[in-house]
């Protein structure tokens, strides 16, 4: 019979990746869950982290449930990778997981990521989590969460075009600007967390799996590779992505990526790429330095890979 | 092994040494002065961390320089790695060891009322004479403890510390319904809120363990809120218990319970008049309505009255047919989570100008939209809908943006 | 619209060209064994037989808490009886009990058969919505998904129930009580339902208002002959509006006929008292 101590503590510091095996066990049948029903929320436990809440401990479980020794992982936040919380919360799973983390989107299988998808595409062999604040698209039109459970059960998303009538009638266009509603494989409402609208299309048909998590409000959701995700748009009012037409990044002189702005002393402003590790490997070419670029998801020319698709 | 080091990880670690600094050494006697001198503090931490812990709690406030919020999340942090090892037995609150008792719903009650240590009839007045060096007169109790024995000693020589609940004699006397046989048999069927997801309706055991680790503050403003009137009750507080509990675990081998430590606990009680649910279809129509009295409990770990009575109000409101929107389950058990609303207050602290870039983009071309003259209403005839609705690429009718940006910003 | 039609109360009943098929047709609408409780208690509606025939204007009358109301809330689906059942005679309908319908099938049948206009606007309209995001509304739940036909549905509703274009992207909060009610017109027909439920439509606004209201509901349902049925505690609304009228005490039906007949000659002693109490 084994002794309380020898059940309390086999071993003084903390399971492997952090989290007690049941908890990633709970975890991982939750994804799987939501990979089966693309775009469904469904509900976990949410363990709290040593990180604050809100601050990406959602996706961080996702990450530690899924992480292992073999894994390379990429942290941004904005798209940067050296950004405060991005450096806090990869250090951590460095840390908790020993595995190898890098800048380079096309090293990375597991990105967890923060408000930004990267700017070349993501392959099969990649997994993306994505941190989620509010999981909930209905939140705006029906704030009560039983009900808005009711409303996705019944595919019943009238109220969120009528939101998008109603911005048409005021502002003459849809006024969404971040997290921006699609429809995932025809059937349920999802919010694909607080990306720009650049990145909504990225989501469609893609290559890699993607994995929404929100740790406060403990709810995980999933586009599973090759699915169809469609913002909302009337037939003859097409989805925008960010008019960043004219805007040049100061560091590589490149157009057409999601851009940053920065305001300058006594007016003006400068631009640059949001997404870092892109920016730090279209230096190092420009220095003749050997490093593999893949391909964009936008062109040189703003083109989106999948003709037609942005109208 | 490569690991890509930044800017980032540098600031992060300056940050966290000017912080230690500011808070300044901290040893092992401070942690243990801490939960000496602040009894009320350290349980306050454990409720909200929903983990007894008395000196984990102390070191998480130690460690937090005294915030609140940091200290409760280090020990929920804490928690959620440690492993269950076993489930104590249910606490019959008959058998706690009651310290302080009070029933504002009857003069006196089966026990007696119990005023136990109070600040309540107190005046509240600093006593200055400490900073010059002036002792605190010794309280009269500890000349009957001997050194570091716990206080609860006080009470383990009486006799009458386990007294019956007001809410028994109610049940009694057909005033309450009678207590439902408890669905679960077994403690570990009962659901857990650390490890299942809360859905609404909450079964009733999420609900009370939501409440018992909900932010103190604001399980107050709500609760408080439906005192104020935004409630239709006009509750009384049937008991407030303040008391030792025993933790009982059932003994892996010999198979009998035995008491594994002892922990502060507090438990409230209010209840008010509500209408009875109609008992029949057909039967009972045209009868008059019944009245009957209803619960609201709350109950958790440490010493924590204030918390304990709002909690049982709220616990009351959101059983009411049609709670005022703010006292709903649903509403009242989300935004206490103290780890969960401190946490998302302090995370719009992050970088967001990716969302805001986004925003920009969406408050730029509707402010182009209203200047474009004779858009006119658009009525559906065809004649405005290409031309007429900003957004589409090729119809920007303001100058570029980066050339506007400066004064718009 | 005939002549003989416009001037209410002398003119002849006009009677649809279809009312011979009362005899020889199947109803549109037919309700048997309804009964809706409330509260275990109260027993608002008990045993309604209800049948109403394509084109026609069926009238309830009853004074406050007879059980109107809920009849009509019960037709539209958005409240369970606790017994009945609920028919219409139409192709993909025929034979279903609507009663028993799942959810989002019943809101397929609201959304596309039946429209409402309620006593109280604030039941029928959001009011942070403009005029026109209301009636779009009805067409969204029906699969409309281009933005244009949305303006152009909700403008040719609003025409038809003669508001005030130009205000169609108002917010209904900041409309009189009559252009309210013009609003939510427009909202239950702009899908063409096959039954019109109106509950005490112009009952609270000025006699005015309320006259011009009438007329434009009664236009509306000679041009469309959309099938009717229409609770008001006015017999003078009845008069005006109803082929056939049921009065309605305490639940039940104490008495029904043709408008003309029950009006003219009540027979039952509570139908008596409502027609004195009127004249």
């Amino acid at each position: 019979m084994p002794t309380i101590a020898e059940l309390a503590s086999p071993n003084p510091g903390y399971s492997y990746a952090f989290l007690d095996e049941f908890a990633k066990r709970e975890l991982r049948r939750r994804i799987l869950k939501a990979i089966a029903i693309p775009g469904y929320q469904v509900p976990y436990a949410s363990r709290e982290l040593p990180i604050a809440r809100g601050w990406g401990t959602g996706g961080l479980q996702v990450t530690l449930s899924l992480v292992g020794p073999d894994d390379v992982v990429k942290v941004i936040d904005q798209g940067a990778d050296d950004s405060v919380n991005a450096a806090n919360l990869r250090r951590f799973v460095a840390r908790m997981a020993g595995v190898a983390t890098t800048t380079d989107a096309l090293n990375a299988t597991l990105i967890q990521s923060r408000h930004r998808i990267p700017e070349e595409r993501l392959q099969e062999y990649q997994t993306l989590v994505l941190q989620v604040p509010d999981p909930e698209p209905l939140r705006s039109v029906e704030h009560d969460i039983s009900k808005a459970r009711l409303l996705h059960a019944e595919a019943d998303y009238g109220l969120l075009w009528l939101r998008l009538y109603e911005q048409l009638v005021r502002y003459r266009r849809v006024t969404l600007g971040a997290s921006y509603p699609c429809v995932v494989n025809g059937r349920y409402v999802m919010s694909p967390s607080p990306i720009p609208r650049w990145d909504v299309p990225k989501l469609h048909r893609a290559a890699h799996l993607t994995l929404l998590s929100a740790g406060r409000e403990k709810r995980v959701y999933a586009v599973p590779p090759y699915t169809d995700v469609r913002p909302l748009e009337f037939a003859d009012v097409p989805f925008r992505v960010e008019d960043q037409r004219g805007w040049t990044c100061r560091h590589t002189g490149l157009q057409h990526k999601f851009m940053s702005e920065l305001p300058q002393p006594g007016g003006g402003t400068l631009y640059e790429i949001s997404d870092t590790g892109f920016v730090e490997k279209v230096i190092a070419r420009s220095r003749a330095a050997e490093v593999s670029i893949g391909a964009t998801y936008y062109d040189d020319a703003g083109r989106f890979y999948i003709d037609g698709y942005l109208r | 092994m490569y690991v890509a080091a930044r800017g980032g990880e540098g600031a992060i670690q300056n940050a966290e040494r000017l912080y230690r600094e500011l808070i300044g050494h901290f040893d092992a006697e401070t942690v243990r002065t801490i939960e000496r001198a602040m009894p009320y503090l350290i349980d306050r931490v454990m409720g909200e961390g929903s983990l007894y812990a008395p000196e984990l709690a102390a070191l998480a406030l130690a460690q937090s320089g005294g915030d609140l919020y940091e200290a409760v999340l280090m020990l929920r942090a804490f928690r959620s790695t440690q492993p269950r090892l076993a489930y104590a037995r249910v606490v019959d609150a008959e058998r706690m060891l009651v310290v302080r008792r009070i029933s504002a719903a009857f003069k006196d009650i089966p026990g007696g009322q119990v005023l136990g240590p109070t600040l309540d009839y107190s005046h509240r007045v600093l006593d200055l004479a400490v900073l010059e060096g002036e002792p605190t007169t010794q309280p009269r109790g500890h000349e009957e403890l001997e050194k570091d024995e716990p206080f609860e000693s006080l009470y383990l020589r009486g006799e009458k510390n386990h007294l019956p609940l007001v809410a028994d004699w109610q049940r009694d006397a057909g005033l309450l319904p009678m207590l439902p046989v408890h669905p679960c048999q077994e403690a570990t069927e009962i659901p857990d809120v650390t490890r299942e997801p809360l859905l609404f309706p909450a079964p009733r055991a999420m609900r009370l363990q939501s409440l018992s680790r909900a932010d103190t503050g604001g399980v107050l403003a709500l609760g408080y809120a439906n005192m104020r009137g935004y409630g239709a009750v006009h509750p009384t507080v049937n008991e407030v218990r303040l008391g030792y509990a025993d933790v009982e675990i059932v003994h892996p081998i010999t198979g009998e319970p035995f008491s594994i430590g002892r922990v502060r606990v507090t438990h409230a009680e209010v209840v008010t008049a509500v209408e009875a649910a109609p008992a029949g279809n057909d039967a009972s129509a045209g009868e008059p309505a019944k009245l009957q009295l209803a619960l609201g409990f709350c109950a958790t770990v440490g010493w924590n009255e204030v918390k304990t009575i709002a909690g049982a109000m709220l616990d009351m409101a959101m059983d009411l047919p049609d709670p005022h929107p703010s006292h709903t389950e649903e509403y009242v058990l989300y935004h206490t989570d103290p780890v969960e609303s401190s946490g998302f207050c302090i995370h719009y602290k992050l970088p967001h100008y990716v969302t805001f870039g986004s925003e920009l983009d969406v408050v730029r071309s509707v402010g182009a939209a209203k200047k474009v003259s004779g858009l006119g209403d658009y009525y559906g005839d065809g004649s405005g809908l290409a031309a007429g609705m900003p957004g589409v690429y090729s119809e920007r009718a303001t100058p570029p943006v980066s050339e506007a940006a400066g004064e718009q910003v | 619209m005939t002549d003989t039609c416009d001037n209410g109360r002398d003119a002849p009943r006009c009677v649809p060209a279809s009312i011979p098929l009362l005899v020889t047709q199947k109803p549109l609408v037919q309700v048997r064994g309804l009964v809706k409780r409330y509260g275990g208690r109260v027993v608002a509606v008990d045993r309604l037989d209800l049948e109403v025939y394509a084109g026609e204007v069926l009238g309830i009358v009853g004074e406050s808490g007879s059980g109107k109301s809920t009849v009509l809330r019960v037709l539209n689906l958005e409240e369970r009886p606790d017994s009945g059942e609920y028919y219409f005679n139409t192709p993909e309908l025929a034979g279903l009990n609507l009663f028993a319908l799942d959810r989002p099938a019943q809101r397929r049948v609201r959304t596309f058969e039946i429209g409402i206009v309620y006593q109280n606007p604030h039941l029928g309209l959001r009011m942070r919505n403009t005029s026109s995001g209301n009636i779009a509304e009805r067409l969204i739940t029906a699969g409309e998904r281009n933005y244009r036909a949305l303006r152009l549905a909700a403008r040719d509703a609003l025409a038809a129930s003669e508001f005030p274009l130009e205000r169609m992207d108002d917010l209904p909060i900041r409309l009189s009580g009559g252009m309210q009610q013009r609003v939510q017109l427009a909202k239950a027909i702009a899908l063409k339902p096959k039954l019109l439920l109106l509950d005490e439509p112009t009952t609270g606004l000025d006699v005015s208002v309320q006259a011009r209201v009438l007329d434009t509901l009664k236009r509306l349902q000679r041009e469309t002959g959309v099938t009717t049925i229409i609770v008001s505690h006015d017999l003078g609304v009845i008069r005006m509006l109803a082929d056939r009228v049921m009065v309605m005490r305490r639940g039940r039906v104490v008495e029904r006929g043709l408008t003309d007949q029950v009006l003219e000659d009540p027979q039952d002693p509570y139908t008596q008292q409502l027609v004195h109490a009127k004249l």
